[in-house]
């Protein structure tokens, strides 16, 4: 069984039209409300996926471990991880899921650098720093390590344990790749840029905490 | 030559700190990149505190040189630790609110089906 992780704050204009374009090419969407309010939980609802909500908002990290928890519980064998404002294309989760049954990988990661896609120039420099820092933390190179877009195989989703609640949890996962010496897989997709996603993205002075805690947590881990 | 009793202590303390990092290591709960980055810093602390000449060009450069600049050193140092220690219990506070707000969320959603069974 195929479940894709939704993890969502305040997307009550997206989430639906992710749940319905997902579940075409899934078994399963389970959607983690990050303590949204603006009835986001509801509209996941009404477009038919399953929904475990947070309490309280604790970011992206938290909703997505969360998320493989349940899917877990549920039985999933695969889980895709995508986020809720429509950056991500689930037409790509075909791709993305590929190695995974052939059993040529243990985790996919997207790769929003690899195909034709129109990248803003601050986002190519954002994530480049966002690389350097995963492979000073890590040891380990990603081309696209801070995408949400990922896919899980048995042996990973068994083995995950993400401790990070917030946009550090990308660079955590690269670490638990290393750590547990699954085999990695990088698929380029296609990345749907709008005012709305660049205006949701991460501001700098969110990116440069974000660095920091990688480096201190790698440190005191 | 002859060592002063701090150029005793904090070499002891870094090889203690190494020693850790690889047992956390064996246990498999720091990655050999961990356990690498960990040795670096310590070899490095414990390096300047027996061979403090290392550091001469800082000295030149800052001008710390008396012992009133030695202490407000220390003491900036001590300041240090204690902000890195209270980071880290800041950040087991939180991963600690995580938990329960996540256990909480799955309880309400009939996905504690696992908890109940252990």
């Amino acid at each position: 069984m195929t479940i894709a992780v939704i993890p969502a704050y305040n997307e009550v204009t997206r989430i639906g039209a992710v749940v319905r374009d997902a579940q075409k090419f899934v078994d399963t969407v389970i959607v983690v409300d990050d303590g949204s309010g603006d009835g986001t939980a509801e509209a996941a609802l009404k477009a038919g996926a399953h929904v475990v909500r947070h309490a309280e908002n604790c970011g992206p990290g938290a909703a997505t471990m969360t998320g493989i928890e349940a899917a877990r519980r549920m039985g999933a064998e695969i889980v895709v991880t995508l986020d809720a404002d429509e950056q991500h294309d689930p037409k790509d989760i075909p791709a993305m899921t590929g190695s995974l049954t052939a059993g040529n990988a243990d985790v996919v990661f997207a790769n929003r650098f690899g195909g034709g896609n129109t990248i803003p120039f601050v986002r190519r420099i954002f994530n480049a720093i966002g690389n350097m820092v995963t492979l000073f933390a890590t040891g380990m190179w990603v081309s696209d390590s801070q995408c949400g877009y990922k896919a899980f195989g048995p042996k990973a989703m068994r083995e995950l344990q993400l401790k990070m609640s917030g946009f550090e949890f990308c660079t955590e996962i690269v670490r638990e790749a290393a750590h547990h010496r699954w085999r990695i897989v990088q698929v380029p997709v296609k990345v749907i840029y709008s005012e709305y996603t660049l205006a949701k993205g991460q501001s700098f002075a969110n990116g440069m905490r974000t660095a920091f805690k990688i480096l201190l947590r790698s440190f005191l881990r | 030559m002859i060592l002063t009793p701090y150029q005793i202590v904090v070499p002891l303390v870094s090889a203690l700190l190494v020693f850790y990092a690889w047992s956390l290591w064996m246990r498999q709960k720091k990655t050999m990149w961990e356990t690498m980055l960990w040795t670096v810093f310590w070899g490095l602390i414990a390096v300047i505190s027996l061979y403090p000449s290392l550091l001469s060009y800082i000295a030149l450069v800052t001008g710390i040189k008396s012992e009133v600049n030695a202490i407000a050193v220390i003491s900036i140092g001590i300041l240090f630790f204690a902000v890195f220690y209270l980071i880290i219990r800041i950040e087991e506070m939180e991963q600690r609110i995580t938990r329960v707000v996540r256990k909480v969320a799955l309880k309400e959603a009939g996905l504690d089906r696992e908890e109940r069974d252990k």
